[in-house]
């Protein structure tokens, strides 16, 4: 039996709607707030979204894989001390200091990696201790907020490269551009056949334990890269974990259309996703919703795009059992 | 299905741009002030919050400003952003409680640099551009321990209550406790926990701590005094303790209690209160119309110190008379009799710090001069030196150490 | 099947591995304490073992609601805002008087159970993630209380839940009959009754379930309510416990409730797990903060020993099914079924 109808068009990805209410939100923002309609305001807003987007291109991965990652905070928090503590210190320190923190971060990545891989703890409880391990080390290095960040993390970052594009914009391109040939190569295919079925694949010949131990060790790098970036907004260091900031992470990839079961969705997804929790703040600012308000409304916008993306999937599958001849791997990806 | 998405979306757009804009005045010559708070949900919090709402909506005030208060949350990256909203959305002042001594300069920086005026009220900044007003400069830490160390005589168990770790506060007090316990061999601290300025969390813990150190003489707290104080109570209620702490409305009244005093109840009530919110709050007003200028960017507010024979129940819904605590049932027991202060916030009563409403009849009454803060490097000040004796008590005269 | 040369002792099979794993969380809080005694000679004393079972118990009935919802693959992170909106409801409306408990109290409950029914419906009719759906209402909620409240501490709790959580019975703190008490009716409604065995199916395979024809979305719903049944008991304990109660008086719980029911051997994913394991986590979670105090160290000490032995004790829960089975393979002769299923890692968080 071949191709019986042709497809109407293939369904969009579920990051499609997320980014459909992400360009609503940030329409309505910006047509409340016309004094951010500058190149000053589009960096401010990138700027304030790229940490959550860093941290929630990690955790997708993990996600991907079906496995759940309570550590970012953690992470983030030593990275960010020792960015306050050593770059202005060391010569050559912004570079040396982003080295630093990625092979922190890599290092807390491979010690959750295999402890869930190896020694088969779950995920939430082994990462929910390194998440406390990571607090008290960054508690360890700098007791109250402090230290300095050196000058070119601080001011370049945050700015504009050849005084047009801001440079968190850059950042996040290149790693959106990362994920987009990263998710071709054979690990990326891994990742999503673990996440989808971790025992179908083991029997195919994938190294499961292998490829969950990478995926915890290239979140736990995002992680650092956050953390660095954190310092450059802050222009500080604080030992402190922000549990809300936790919880946003996990909300910025639900919203993105990642499953939280494994094997559907990706990073682009979350960093649409951190986009829309960050013009959300705006906007309800904008709007002038009195301040209890806002969280009902955190909440309410929350399920409202989860709902979005569950109707998404409803329609994917849906045409999916239409078409009949189906490529598997379009529709699972973004 | 998808089509009935994509109506769902234009049409909540375009209800969303048709709501009404008052951020944006209709043409008044009111000045936009902000109110930033971080924190939420506790007493404190709650209290300073409203005593700055009454104040905002008492005359005159009431006409010449237009006041919004925003809740940024714990996340400082959150702060960052709605301070850039504010600004965006033409503040000309903004009051705030700032998460981080330091996070946040560039953004206020940026703020300052616009015209807008930065004031933060308790938890401080280390922008040279920003003004702080607060007691964290009063030396909490030292007055205290030296208090209780004079009323130990030089020797005893002492159990501390940790604030919340990794804060700039936390790391001032306890530094100078601990320095001024240290003087004195003969005063031996068994037991510390971080009580995270949390009642119920003090309480459990004190009662563990208590269960294996049975003679302990006194408690050291930055908050938490309450639950602190319960603990000894149920646990040992023969014989109570020496103990340093907040302004609840229920420890003070049982600080003053003439049934708990024999059995060895000594208590200071001091400890940072949400008054400094709504002076800090006057301050920047006086400010912004003209009325004051100052000369100092840190602005002391003046430390509470309530000591037993100083407790007076108030009659009536005001401190008035030299009052200062109110009687059982008028208020919960957590209630921060700091909230209110007669002497610069006479516009303040009971009503207002707990319902945010301004008090009929009220007017707003000038300052005084305000009292400049010392230097704290990392807590008000960057490129600074304390002074030499930072870490020694300057309210309470110490007690010669004992043989 | 050897069943001619050896005798299979049919004891030692019928127990659940799960209750051994109990067993060893709760024997590790004991040697805990032990140790700590041999170190501090003032530690460990009958009257702090009865201050920390006396404080534990917040964790010992919050944990169980938090236990049904992750019996059946979810999770709820909503129990935090519960305790301190029953807290803050059950002082405000008592507002010191015992007779206005009458009707406080059930006021309180069902409002927290239709905290808990907002969850379910989301989660089960709505297919909401679980953490999303649960972490959105607990937001919400605290929103909505603090709009009604504006975060100040609420009137005095009434007296009577003052002395339930300070008063003894023949020299045993009541709070202490309360936890045996609260211990087995739990483990009964949980493991003994038709619908606690329900979740259990529910948690182990959906689609088993399905098959089955069990009501997947009334029972996902009942369980969340009844997490917010749990959590406002827990609430209201606090709120007696401390005399007084503030809106953030519940967050210290959220993340410590996860940790007692995964350390006391629920799987995250669903389907396994004893309340009776919960019930020990939460004690093994209790004797391990105090143990901390006692140490005196800084708090980054503190957490990093926190955090390692979270994972200690996770690692010692894993490998033991390992020696169960051997255990179990040497004494019957037979491999224990469960090794050879797959391991389900779908996660329906």
């Amino acid at each position: 039996m071949n191709q019986a109808t042709r497809e109407k068009g293939r369904p969009l990805p579920s990051s499609a709607f997320a980014g459909l209410l992400c360009l609503a939100m940030l329409a309505i923002y910006l047509l409340k707030t016309p004094s951010a309609i500058t190149l000053a305001g589009i960096t401010d807003l990138l700027n304030n979204t790229v940490v959550l987007a860093l941290a929630a291109s990690g955790l997708t991965l993990v996600i991907l894989a079906a496995e759940l990652d309570l550590s970012s905070v953690g992470v983030i928090a030593v990275s960010n001390v020792i960015v306050a503590t050593l770059s202005t210190k060391l010569p050559s320190g912004a570079f040396i200091s982003l080295t630093l923190v990625c092979l922190v971060g890599l290092t807390a990545g491979l010690v959750n990696g295999w402890l869930v891989a190896f020694l088969e703890l779950q995920s939430l409880a082994c990462t929910l201790g390194t998440m406390i391990v990571c607090q008290g080390i960054a508690l360890l290095i700098l007791e109250a907020p402090g230290g300095e960040v050196d000058g070119f993390i601080m001011n370049r970052l945050t700015d504009t490269v050849f005084g047009v594009i801001p440079a968190a914009g850059l950042i996040l391109g290149l790693v959106v551009t990362g994920w987009l040939l990263f998710r071709r190569t054979r690990l990326g295919i891994a990742i999503y056949a673990v996440g989808t079925d971790s025992v179908a694949s083991r029997l195919t010949g994938l190294n499961v334990k292998g490829t969950k131990l990478i995926v915890f060790a290239l979140a736990g790098a995002a992680y650092g890269l956050a953390g660095y970036m954190l310092s450059a907004q802050t222009g500080t260091g604080d030992p402190r974990v922000s549990n809300s900031f936790l919880l946003y992470v996990f909300a910025a990839v639900a919203i993105g259309g990642t499953s939280l079961g494994g094997g559907r969705g990706g990073i682009i997804g979350s960093v649409v996703g951190a986009g829309i929790l960050t013009v959300m703040q705006k906007l309800l600012f904008a709007l002038g919703v009195a301040e209890f308000y806002t969280n009902i409304f955190n909440g309410v916008i929350m399920v409202v795009a989860i709902l979005f993306g569950n109707l998404s999937a409803i329609v994917a599958l849906r045409q999916r059992v239409i078409t009949g001849r189906h490529k598997n791997s379009q529709y699972a990806r973004q | 299905m998808r089509r009935f998405q994509w109506c769902l979306t234009v049409a909540v757009v375009f209800t969303l741009i048709s709501s009404d804009n008052r951020l944006y005045g209709q043409g008044d010559q009111k000045y936009k002030v902000f109110l930033d708070m971080s924190y939420s949900g506790n007493t404190w919090q709650a209290a300073a919050a409203n005593g700055i709402k009454a104040l905002a909506a008492t005359p005159p005030y009431d006409k010449t400003i237009e006041f919004k208060t925003i809740i940024s949350g714990t996340d400082v990256q959150k702060q960052i952003s709605d301070i850039q909203s504010m600004v965006a959305a033409g503040a000309k002042a903004i009051i705030l409680y700032p998460l981080s001594p330091t996070a946040l300069n560039r953004v206020i920086q940026q703020a300052c640099n616009k015209g807008v005026l930065v004031f933060t009220y308790d938890s401080t900044v280390t922008e040279p551009l920003a003004y702080n007003v607060s007691n964290i400069t009063a030396r909490y830490g030292s007055n205290t321990a030296q208090w209780m160390v004079n009323k130990l005589g030089g020797k005893g168990e002492i159990i501390f209550n940790h604030g919340v770790a990794g804060t700039a506060v936390t790391k001032t007090y306890d530094e100078q406790a601990y320095a001024i316990f240290r003087k004195y061999p003969g005063i031996k601290i068994v037991g510390d926990f971080y009580g995270n300025w949390n009642d119920a969390t003090s309480q459990e813990e004190v009662s563990k701590i208590l269960a294996a150190h049975p003679n302990v003489d006194g408690i050291w707290t930055v908050d938490g005094t309450y639950g602190s104080l319960q603990a000894v109570i149920k646990n040992r209620p023969d014989r109570l303790v020496v103990i340093a702490g907040q302004s609840n409305n229920g420890y003070r009244l049982m600080m003053a209690d003439p049934a708990l005093q024999p059995k060895g109840l000594q208590g200071i009530s001091s400890s940072a209160g949400p008054a400094v919110g709504g002076y800090a709050f006057k301050v920047m007003m006086e400010v912004l119309l003209g009325k004051k200028k100052l000369t100092g960017h840190n602005v002391e507010y003046p430390l509470p110190w309530v000591e037993a024979k100083d407790v007076k129940v108030c009659s009536g819904d005001r401190f008035e008379n030299g009052c200062n605590v109110f009687p059982e049932g008028k208020v919960p027991p957590l209630f921060l009799d700091t909230s209110l202060d007669p002497k610069f916030l006479p516009e303040l009563s009971l009503d207002a710090v707990q319902t945010g409403n301004p008090t009929p009849g009220a007017t707003i009454q000038p300052l005084p001069e305000p009292k400049y803060a010392e230097n704290l490097p990392g807590i008000n000040c960057q490129e600074c030196k304390a002074p030499a004796d930072a870490l020694e008590p300057n309210l309470v005269a110490p007690i010669p150490v004992p043989k | 099947m050897d069943s001619e040369s050896r005798s299979v002792n049919p004891g030692v099979v019928a127990l659940k591995p799960e209750t051994i794993t109990a067993f060893l969380v709760l024997l590790s809080a004991v040697l805990m304490m032990l140790v700590m005694k041999l170190l501090n000679p003032t530690f460990g004393s009958i009257e702090q073992i009865a201050a920390i079972l006396t404080t534990s118990i917040f964790l010992v009935v919050a944990s169980y609601g938090q236990g049904l919802v992750i019996l059946l693959g979810g999770i709820d992170l909503s129990i935090g805002v519960v305790m301190s909106i029953a807290g803050m409801m059950i002082a405000g409306l008592t507002n010191g008087s015992n007779e206005a408990l009458i009707w406080a109290l059930p006021v309180t409950l069902l409002s927290c159970i239709a905290i808990g029914l907002v969850n379910g419906l989301g989660v089960a009719f709505l297919k909401i993630p679980p953490f999303i759906m649960t972490l959105a209402v607990g937001t919400a909620f605290f929103g909505v209380a603090l709009g009604m409240t504006a975060g100040s501490s609420q009137r005095t709790v009434a007296p009577a839940l003052q002395v339930l959580m300070s008063a003894r019975i023949s020299g045993i703190p009541i709070p202490i009959v309360l936890i045996c008490g609260f211990l087995i009716a739990g483990s009964l409604l949980q493991g003994r009754t038709a619908t606690g065995r329900k979740l259990y199916a529910i948690g182990s395979s959906i689609a088993a379930a399905r098959v089955v024809g069990l009501p997947i979305e009334a029972l996902t719903v009942a369980a969340y309510a009844m997490s917010g049944l749990c959590a406002s008991f827990a609430g209201m304990l606090l709120a007696g416990y401390s005399s007084s109660a503030t809106l953030d008086m519940g967050d210290p719980f959220l993340m410590p409730t996860i940790a007692a029911v995964v350390i006391g051997g629920a799987r995250v994913t669903g389907g396994k797990g004893l309340y009776f394991g919960t019930f020990a986590g939460a004690i093994f979670l209790s004797s391990l903060s105090t143990i901390i105090t006692v140490l005196s160290l800084s708090q980054g000490w503190r957490n990093i020993i926190q955090g390692g032995i979270i994972i200690i004790a996770l690692i010692l829960q894993t490998k033991q099914w390992y020696l169960f089975s051997m255990v179990n393979r040497r004494l019957t002769g037979k491999r224990p079924l469960y090794s050879v299923l797959p391991q389900n890692s779908e996660s329906q968080l």
